[in-house]
């Protein structure tokens, strides 16, 4: 088919289609233009990235050169089944907010920033997409600095006090991961004498034998570098502060987006450039699995000791993170592809609580747990979908939540490590503790529900569609669980 | 030992991303906080470049004759290290206009007083 052929230029097509557009927005006078640009071009992305989907799952990976520049000389990207999947979710999820803030964000943030506000999230989109199919590691880095900037502005763009010291404690923390990631590069690019990864992974074979430390060395850096910029449980400061202090609909594209681009690079880099062989050998993994494991448990343990809402889902980020790494660290195929699943639940699901949250927020202008007691006679479309991914952070089953817990128990099982199954179970049980309250707080309580008048706060239908979509979207990758984490397995390879 | 003073490029670069890296965390002042970060990314300049670097070579320039492959410096890491002046440009300016925002809010960089602010 033609068509069908045509897709191995999507992926570019895409990122120019958002990074170019991104730039006529401030030109535009009128909001309602801005809006109608930005939702089009996400729209757009969203429907070339399914194309490239379907297209890679019926022919397999592929390599584009850009500019027809053969690898080691020019760019490449490479996009397996992972990779085009991951493009799908973040052009779907980032679509669906975008809808979601046509009708909210103007209560947050002055409306002569709109367009900025609009430019800033199709630049961070292009960027994580930019790292997510780049095959180029210094290409990726340039990626990473853009999208630390963009959602740098995005948290700014609210220009209170506490966003403004916000984002410059996530700038400086950023910057230190970037720094260490690029002294990595230097010394990969040192032993190798590539930056594409494809060549790196060759050269990488004969080099470990000869420079074992160069090798640890800059493992170590890529982890720390990027585990900084994706909330690694002690590297984790500066989340708290951005995610709670910026506008929900930043929240929502920072939590359930942004860290998972890092992620997604540390996997790339880990498991396509280095090799499961030769990373299995290193300590790093072990690493990655005791953090992976601590951040499970004291995310959630600092999530319990906050009162504002918006904090407790942004320190359950980093408990959530921490199961990814701890897919990671146990080192097994089964393990990595879980953890790419869980991005893919986490990022639907925080999305949801994130934007169900805001809406709570913005109608009742109250921001303390306690103030929402009662909340669910007054606003109960928005608490029922809170309901549903709390429910699915806790692990009910069928929701995305269960399903990564329990591969993720299967997985730490036969890699012959059954006491971390403990762990995932206490992070479960600690999870309940700070979803629950809300949800039963909400719905029952005698006193709770007294003068409340039911629907009074519920937020049009129309402007909860998108939450309602996402909503699906989380059921929808609770029921096709088993083939998405065989797409990631076969992905790695 | 003799090894650290053979690659002095390499050990001067350590040397100055550690002292980078420490300004960065260790300072309370914003600006020097930034100027850690400068520090430590032309540290990271500095090596690549010195990986990069041939002695006896010429810069990678065509004047007049083309030389071959074995009379220029690998231009590889210089190249890269140009967008890496970009973007560690671009980072600067960005933390340095959040610096005078915060300053017009709180009328201190000092962070530590900012953060005893947090009350209000």
């Amino acid at each position: 088919m033609i068509s069908l052929a045509m897709a191995k230029s999507f992926p570019l097509l895409i990122l120019l289609i958002l990074l170019i557009s991104a730039f006529i927005m401030p030109l535009v006078k009128n909001n309602r233009v801005v809006k109608g640009i930005s939702l089009g071009t996400m729209m757009m992305a969203a429907v070339l990235s399914v194309i490239t989907m379907i297209y890679v799952v019926k022919n397999g990976s592929f390599v584009y050169r850009i500019g027809h520049w053969d690898a080691p000389w020019g760019i490449e990207f490479y996009i397996s089944p992972m990779e085009a999947a991951i493009g799908v979710l973040f052009t779907w999820v980032a679509g669906l907010i975008l809808w979601y803030s046509l009708y909210s964000l103007e209560k947050e943030i002055p409306s002569e920033k709109l367009p900025f506000y609009y430019l800033l999230v199709n630049v961070l989109i292009g960027a994580l997409l930019g790292i997510v199919y780049s095959n180029d590691i210094f290409n990726c880095f340039v990626f990473v600095e853009i999208s630390t900037l963009a959602s740098c502005g995005i948290v700014v763009i609210k220009d209170k006090k506490e966003n403004i010291k916000a984002a410059l404690k996530y700038l400086i923390l950023s910057c230190l991961g970037s720094g260490l990631f690029l002294m990595g590069i230097a010394f990969l690019y040192s032993i190798t004498g590539n930056l594409n990864m494809t060549f790196i992974y060759k050269e990488v074979a004969a080099a470990q034998y000869v420079y074992p430390n160069v090798i640890l060395i800059s493992v170590v850096l890529f982890t720390i570098g990027l585990g900084v910029k994706s909330a690694m449980f002690p590297l984790h400061t500066w989340l708290p502060d951005a995610h709670s202090s910026a506008p929900s609909v930043s929240s929502a594209l920072l939590s359930s987006l942004v860290l998972k681009g890092f992620v997604i690079l540390l996997i790339k880099i880990l498991f396509r450039a280095l090799g499961f062989t030769l990373v299995k050998e290193l300590p790093i993994l072990d690493l990655i699995l005791i953090l992976g494991s601590l951040g499970m448990i004291m995310g959630s343990v600092f999530a319990i000791l906050q009162k504002e809402i918006k904090r407790v889902i942004a320190y359950s980020s980093v408990a959530q993170v921490g199961y990814i790494f701890f897919g990671i660290g146990l080192a097994s195929e089964l393990g990595v592809a879980v953890a790419l699943y869980h991005v893919f639940g986490h990022a639907v699901t925080k999305a949801m609580l994130f934007l169900t949250v805001g809406a709570m927020i913005e109608t009742t202008g109250k921001k303390k747990i306690e103030d929402f007691k009662g909340i669910g006679k007054e606003m109960p479309i928005t608490l029922g979908l809170f309901t549903l991914g709390a429910l699915s952070m806790v692990g009910i089953p069928i929701l995305p939540g269960f399903v990564s817990k329990w591969n993720l128990a299967l997985a730490s099982i036969s890699a012959g490590k059954p006491i971390l199954v403990a762990i995932i179970l206490i992070s479960s049980i600690l999870n309940a503790l700070y979803y629950f309250p809300v949800v039963i707080h909400g719905f029952f309580g005698e006193e709770n529900l007294k003068d409340r008048v039911y629907k009074s706060k519920q937020k049009p239908v129309k402007e909860m569609l998108p939450v309602i979509c996402l909503s699906v979207a989380v059921l929808f990758v609770g029921l096709i669980s088993e083939p998405l984490i065989q797409l990631f397995s076969l992905g790695l390879k | 030992m003799e090894r650290l003073f053979i690659n002095y490029f390499e050990t001067g670069a350590i040397i100055l991303f550690g002292v980078g890296f420490a300004t960065l965390l260790l300072h309370n002042n914003l600006i020097k906080k930034i100027i850690g970060m400068n520090i430590m990314d032309t540290a990271i300049f500095l090596f690549f470049i010195a990986k990069g670097y041939i002695p006896g070579r010429e810069a990678p320039i065509i004047q007049d004759v083309h030389k071959g492959a074995a009379g220029y410096i690998n231009p590889v890491p210089s190249a890269l290290m140009l967008t890496g002046i970009v973007v560690a440009v671009s980072i600067t300016a960005f933390a340095l206009a959040l610096t005078i925002k915060l300053h017009e809010k709180y009328g201190t960089i000092e962070l530590d007083q900012i953060m005893e602010m947090r009350g209000d």
